[in-house]
């Protein structure tokens, strides 16, 4: 009996593209399974965008291959995009042609539009596709990017920062759309700068850097990775838990100035919640580093001028 | 100042481009001059009669020559006389790419966020498209120089300097009409309201030379300024106020463009249209057009196809009226008499029909293969053919749509027009061949696709270069139809003109080794842009 192995659905072998002084792609070797959702992580300029044009077959690789579901993604793109729904990193201009003709005319390429997924994706994201593209705000010609993406119910979707330029409530949309997409059976591989937005949605997460994969991670590395900076501050007579504070596993650069404490948390915040169970607080501001920031302490990559030491 | 050279830096390319055409046109006119009329007095008499022939033909375009015997009337003929409508071209491009297109770019918003004020921003741009003008102007006066010292003799100063000066005039005089035009519009609508206008204050007075109910309305337009004085040919003059008007022009229009931009709002036209109660929708729109490949290109054209479609008729329509008029200028001539007998037998109409309409309609079709390598280039560099190409089709597949989309444009074109020459001459009382109109206004459409398949090409090579370059192919094949005869280039070199290409076939029909080399090196330009699309990278 013959044994059918399950094709990845995204595949790439020493993916290379090399743009020169040190810009593009290198040795990507990188498979995703079906029904999974794979984050692509990494700073601006990290080859991001580079690595997704490749698998779409936009541009070709150095050196190396891409693969979706089996097939190359430059020899067979028509094939390959007859399967895969996919969402740029910038929207392009339509000028003057309504949501609705946009839809109707990249949906007309694909020879017919499930008339019904249009309708329930603009109505999820209240987007009024009578308008013409030109009038449309960032957050809407988004919506209308997302559309497109997920009209034709593809088996992989590829969306380069897909959530940019949504408000909050779009985001909370988008994500159980995405999910919802998954449980339907389909592969999602996405780029996003934003660690928190990944390790939300994401199964597994590839974190680029300089063009080169650095690590592929599980959600439960990923929350490791994670690091917040912390102001507490305390209501002014009350006691401030310093011992505690410096003693808790996953709390570092504890610092004290008055009633205001300061300090980074790795990992989960129960450690922090536990240390400061029973004092008053009357403020606790937590922020998420940015992806420089954390690559700074997590793969003590050198620092750039531009962030303070 | 600092509005000023930004606006300066933002057009560092039309400076350059429109400067190096200035040059070179003039250039090559004087030199051309040398070649043809030679340096004796009876060769250049001899040849100064020829052009004042063609001068008569082409009254419509151009006010008749001064001196066409001489370098300097010659050149102001052929030279400066084209400038002005090139420059018009440049001034409204100019002019409504920073009222409206800066502004859906959002440069002028980040200009005024700095703190520039709304008058001080339009002052700034308009004065910066007049240094370009100046410099562009200076260029021309530069390649006539040059090209005088070649043929060794000398150039009378004032008189040059006052006809870039008038160059400088009207261009900023049609910059500023454009300007205060665009103000009213949409965007989308700016750049044809303010063609509209200058083509129409353009027309005012060229036609104002023929039709005499219109020679009265010939004071509205500052076209009209400019020939008032013809100051580089020798016993030339130099009317103050076809200075003084385009400059008053230029100034109140401005000024009031200024106003206009500054009672409006930002990304609105000056004058809404009331509209109806906006409908919501949720759904793809139901036009099947859209599913299907070329038509849906035609259908999203459609007002662009229809606008052609009717101004080339409107063209052929008004170039029928014309002939009749030429003609009777032609004939009122006693020493064009036997030249013209050639033609008598009813093959004068043609004659004229071909030189003048069909000569047009060749720069029509030419101006529409390279709107078309424009909107290519902009769908490549603004991300739209990515997201085509991430649709299941192959890129061989959207290079064929292209220029199928042209080839279906280009022939509805070609038939609106050629039916309206049919019946507008049949009208005038002109008895042309039906199937030499029908060869003839077909013929158009692979003479545009010489320029089209050029246009794939460089479009699918470097879409940023592409409409420049395109733009210089267009110009080449022009001045190689107008110089392989005088420099006495290899016939094969003649033959990559598609002006010659083209040949007269309202006269003497269609030439098939024409059409086959047409046909083929529009096969060329596709066949090689679909290798080079399939080998680029896109979106990178």
């Amino acid at each position: 009996m013959l044994v059918e192995m399950a094709v990845a659905a995204i595949r790439a072998s020493r993916l290379t593209k090399d743009y020169g002084s040190g810009h593009g792609l290198f040795d990507l070797d990188l498979q995703v399974s079906p029904q999974e959702v794979f984050g692509f992580l990494g700073p601006n300029g990290a080859g991001k965008t580079t690595t997704i044009r490749l698998l779409m077959g936009l541009i070709h690789p150095t050196s190396g291959g891409a693969y979706v579901f089996g097939l190359d993604s430059g020899r067979d793109a028509v094939e390959v995009k007859r399967r895969v729904g996919y969402l740029p990193g910038d929207v392009p201009e339509f000028g003057s042609l309504r949501g609705s003709e946009v839809v109707a005319y990249l949906g007309g390429m694909r020879g017919r539009i499930d008339r019904p997924t249009v309708r329930a994706l603009a109505e999820r994201f209240d987007l009024d596709l009578n308008r013409r593209f030109r009038e449309y705000s960032s957050g809407n010609k988004q919506k209308l990017a997302i559309v497109l993406a997920f009209m034709h119910r593809p088996e992989l979707l590829i969306l380069d920062e897909p959530t940019s330029g949504l408000d909050p409530l779009n985001q909370q949309e988008f994500y159980a759309l995405l999910q919802e997409t998954r449980d339907a059976g389909a592969t999602i591989f996405l780029s996003s700068h934003v660690l928190s937005e990944v390790e939300r949605v994401c199964d597994r997460v590839g974190i680029l850097r300089s063009g080169r994969l650095v690590k592929v991670a599980q959600l439960d590395e990923l929350r490791h990775i994670r690091v917040h900076q912390v102001e507490i501050e305390f209501a002014p007579g009350s006691e401030v838990p310093e011992s505690r504070l410096r003693s808790t596993l996953g709390l570092e650069d504890v610092k004290v100035d008055g009633n205001v404490v300061t300090c980074s948390v790795h990992g989960s915040f129960d450690g922090l919640l536990h240390a400061i169970a029973g004092s008053k607080v009357t403020n606790l501001v937590s922020t998420e580093p940015s992806l420089e920031e954390l690559f700074l302490s997590f793969f003590d990559e050198p620092r750039p001028k531009a962030l303070p030491s | 100042m600092t509005s000023l050279l930004f606006g300066l830096r933002l057009s560092r390319w039309g400076i350059t481009g429109f400067s190096l055409l200035a040059l070179v046109l003039t250039f090559v006119q004087t030199v051309g001059f040398y070649q043809i009329a030679g340096h004796t007095p009876g060769g250049r008499a001899a040849f100064g009669a020829s052009m004042t022939r063609l001068a008569a033909q082409l009254v419509v375009l151009f006010p008749p020559p001064l001196r066409p015997d001489t370098v300097e009337g010659y050149v102001q003929f052929r030279g400066f006389q084209p400038l002005v409508i090139l420059f018009a071209i440049w001034a409204l491009a100019s002019a409504t790419g920073f009222a409206r297109g800066d502004e859906e770019r959002g440069i002028v918003e980040f200009a005024l966020a700095a703190g520039v004020s709304r008058p001080a921003l339009v002052a700034s741009r308009a004065a910066g498209f007049g240094l370009a003008l100046l410099v562009a102007s200076a260029a021309a006066g530069a390649g006539f120089v040059i090209g005088v010292a070649t043929g060794g003799e000398s150039v009378r100063a004032p008189g040059l300097i006052e006809a870039c000066i008038l160059l400088v005039a009207v261009g900023i005089a049609c910059y500023a009409l454009a300007l205060l035009a665009a103000q009213l519009a949409t965007a989308r609508a700016a750049p044809a309201l303010a063609g509209a206008l200058l083509l129409v204050l353009f027309l005012a007075n060229s036609l104002g030379r023929v039709f005499d109910w219109l020679s009265t309305w010939r004071w509205l337009s500052p076209f009209h300024y400019y020939e008032l004085s013809q100051p580089l040919p020798p016993g030339g003059y130099f009317d103050v106020r076809g200075l003084m008007v385009p400059l008053a022009v230029a100034v109140a229009a401005t000024a009031v463009a200024a106003l206009a931009f500054i009672r409006r709002d930002l990304g609105a036209p000056l004058v809404r249209l009331p509209s109806g109660p906006h409908r919501l929708s949720r759904d793809a729109t139901n036009i099947p057009l859209w599913r299907v490949p070329v038509l849906r290109g035609l259908y999203e054209r459609r007002l662009g196809l229809l606008a052609w479609s009717a101004g080339m008729a409107a063209l052929a329509a008004i170039f029928v009226a014309l002939t009749k008029t030429i003609v009777e200028v032609l004939l009122s001539l006693p020493a064009l008499l036997p030249y013209l007998s050639i033609f008598i037998h009813q093959q004068l109409y043609p004659a004229v029909l071909g030189y003048t309409y069909f000569d047009v309609a060749e720069l029509m079709f030419a101006a529409l293969a390279i709107t078309y390598v424009a909107r290519w280039s902009a769908e490549d560099t603004d991300g739209r053919l990515e997201l085509v190409l991430s649709e299941p089709v192959s890129r061989a597949g959207v290079v064929l749509e292209r220029m199928a989309v042209l080839v279906v444009a280009g022939i509805v074109i070609a038939a609106v027009s050629g039916l309206t020459l049919s019946y507008a001459s049949h009208q005038a009382g002109i008895d042309l061949s039906s199937q030499r109109v029908i060869a003839a206004s077909a013929m158009l459409v692979p003479f545009a696709l010489v320029f089209a398949g050029a246009g794939s090409l460089l479009a699918a090579w470097n879409p940023r270069a592409a409409l420049a370059l395109v733009g210089a192919f267009a110009f080449a094949s022009y001045l190689d139809n107008e110089l392989a005869t005088i420099y006495k280039l290899p016939a094969w070199v003649h033959d990559l003109s598609a002006f010659k290409l083209f040949g007269t076939p309202l006269l003497t029909g269609v030439d098939n080794r024409s059409l086959a080399l047409m046909l083929l090196l529009a096969l060329a330009g596709l066949g090689s842009s679909i290798l080079v699309m399939q080998r680029r990278d896109v979106g990178a």
